[in-house]
């Protein structure tokens, strides 16, 4: 409740459970906006921002490329992550890696939701080895006949983003920060376990 | 190598008899012995060859009680520390040791079993320490990429067995060592790897900047590691992480937990190798003999051409000046003969703050800058 104040507006992106619990929970007390970023080509944006307005809340849906432009009259970002690294690193949904950056640009603070489950030990080695590389179908899809023949689609499905442009983790045992990562490590890790 | 005069006898609580056993103890030369350790064994390095000095004295203490016992090993330790100049990662192994020691003389209240026990956990730390730099090694491994570029400096010894295992995993990537003058180091670091099968060039230290667009990632070793994260290691490391970072890339740094000293440097000059003497400006009164010697030389550097015998040299050099667009060819002989004289002024060390490096890879695990006091608290306990 500490985090978001009455009037205020939050950007995320994606859809993510953590997230929409945090802002219906918050809905019930405040007033505040929300702008979802859509989130193309999985368009997880569109469910969160249904579910969203469901609970009351004024959402806004943006295309991804407005991101940026919008970011200005943003107050806060809330990201929900599919995971965090032990560097303070986060695995998020294509196109967080953009409202990161914008917000960093902007100065605007990053609170990250997330489950302590979602912890992980590893640190980012390469910048390329967690990703998934899913069907480009929705990118440009079959119909669209001889370009397809003349390009090659990548469709990742996670982003990398590095724990600098990363404010605060809020996570089941409370508020931290990024540097405060290695000790939930070692509390919640054996150095056995993360060495094989 | 230790000719005592007498050995004590009975002792007394008197500062006298106290301190002419302190004498008699110090006839064994810790120096000399920490200097034959490091000749003997090229790859140990001076923590490890502090450590098992300490425990030649330890073996030849004569020391009665625990506490007399202990002064000896102190002053010791301060000897050592005094020899060499740059004695941060000595001083590191010393204090480790001499905590471990503390804890031992409170649990075993026996003299001689005291001995008995820091001899034996001494060994077993010396030897330890050979495979702490292979643990060190594998974790860095990890962080080289198939057909990545690296930057190195100077000469580490973790550095370099973190390449050649690396090498060995048959794992493609290039290296370019900077010289890391005054001492030139570099140079030895390009033909160990050249040897290994590695492709490495020696890059000039002023060459970084240029250089660091084709890089992946730095790895650096390090003297000691301080109680904030940062890094104290050869000169020109504070400006490779500074390049690394304008230019957002990875900078890593390899090093053994016994580097780990109880420091907290706020910049620079808060490092204990930091001497009134270092980057002084000459005494200008001392400089020339003669004012208008002054003047002349003054006039010299204004116009950027050598004092030459005839008007009709100084034209041409004037136009090779301008035409050229750059500086008339200086002799570089010159140049180094006067380069003695600054060498010894500079400073051999310097200090990286933690917000510049990526990540430390330790025998304790691979940590963030932030996860250092942590584990260093928990050496120390």
């Amino acid at each position: 409740m500490e985090h978001i104040h009455a009037n205020e507006i939050i950007m995320t992106i994606g859809k993510s459970k953590t997230v929409e619990a945090f802002l219906t929970a918050a809905a019930k007390k405040l007033k505040f906006s929300v702008v979802v970023a859509e989130t193309s080509p999985t368009y997880g944006g569109h469910e969160m921002a249904l579910k969203l307005s469901k609970a009351g809340i004024d959402t806004t849906v943006i295309t991804d490329s407005a991101i940026f432009a919008v970011m200005s009259r943003v107050n806060k970002v809330i990201l929900g992550i599919h995971a965090v690294l032990a560097n303070g690193g986060l695995i998020a949904v294509s196109g967080t890696q953009m409202v990161a950056a914008a917000a960093k640009h902007h100065s605007t603070p990053v609170v990250v939701c997330t489950g302590l489950y979602k912890l992980s030990p590893l640190y980012p080695y390469d910048e390329d080895w967690f990703n998934d590389l899913v069907a480009p179908d929705p990118v440009l899809s079959f119909d669209e006949g001889d370009l397809v023949d003349k390009v090659t689609l990548l469709n990742p499905y996670y982003d990398y983003v590095t724990p600098e442009h990363v404010d605060l983790f809020i996570t089941n045992t409370g508020g931290h920060p990024p540097s405060y990562l290695y000790r939930l490590i070692n509390e919640n890790y054996d150095p056995e376990d993360t060495v094989i | 190598m230790s000719n005592l005069s007498q050995s004590p006898k009975t002792l007394e609580i008197s500062a006298g008899l106290i301190s002419k056993n302190k004498n008699a103890l110090k006839t064994f030369d810790i120096v000399a012995c920490y200097r034959k350790f490091l000749k003997e064994n090229e790859n140990i390095s001076m923590p490890v060859a502090a450590i098992e000095a300490l425990i030649e004295l330890i073996k030849h203490s004569k020391a009665a009680t625990i506490s007399e016992f202990m002064e000896s090993l102190k002053d010791a330790s301060q000897e050592l520390k005094a020899s060499t100049k740059n004695s941060i990662s000595l001083s590191a192994g010393t204090d480790l040791f001499l905590r471990f020691v503390t804890r031992t003389s409170h649990d075993v209240t026996n003299l001689g079993a005291c001995k008995e026990q820091l001899i034996n956990s001494g060994k077993v730390l010396v030897e330890k320490s050979a495979a702490v730099r292979h643990k060190v090694a594998e974790l860095g491994v990890q962080f080289i990429k198939d057909d990545a570029v690296i930057l190195i400096h100077a000469y580490s010894r973790v550095v370099m067995l973190l390449l050649q295992l690396a090498a060995r995993k048959n794992k493609r990537f290039k290296v370019y060592v900077t010289e890391s003058r005054p001492t030139s180091l570099g140079v030895r670091s390009a033909k160990i790897l050249r040897k290994a099968g590695i492709p490495a060039t020696v890059i000039l230290d002023t060459a970084v900047g240029y250089v660091i667009d084709k890089v992946d990632a730095v790895f650096v070793g390090a003297e000691g590691v301080v109680e904030n994260g940062g890094l104290i290691n050869a000169i020109g490391s504070y400006q490779l992480a500074i390049v690394a970072k304008a230019a957002s890339k990875p900078f890593y740094a390899v090093i053994e937990s016994y580097k780990f000293v109880r420091l907290f440097p706020l910049n620079q000059y808060d490092l204990p190798t930091h001497t009134p003497d270092l980057l002084t400006f000459p005494d200008l009164d001392s400089y020339s003999g003669q004012p208008n010697q002054r003047d002349e030389d003054f006039k010299e550097l204004g116009s950027g051409i050598t004092r030459s015998s005839s008007p009709l040299d100084e034209e041409s050099q004037r136009r090779h000046y301008i035409e050229e667009g750059g500086y008339p060819d200086l002799d570089k002989q010159d140049n180094i003969k006067d380069a003695q004289n600054f060498e010894e002024i500079n400073p051999t060390v310097d200090y990286t703050p933690p917000e510049y490096i990526t990540l430390l890879c330790t025998d304790l695990g691979v940590l963030t800058p932030s996860g250092v006091s942590d584990e260093l608290i928990k050496l120390y306990l």
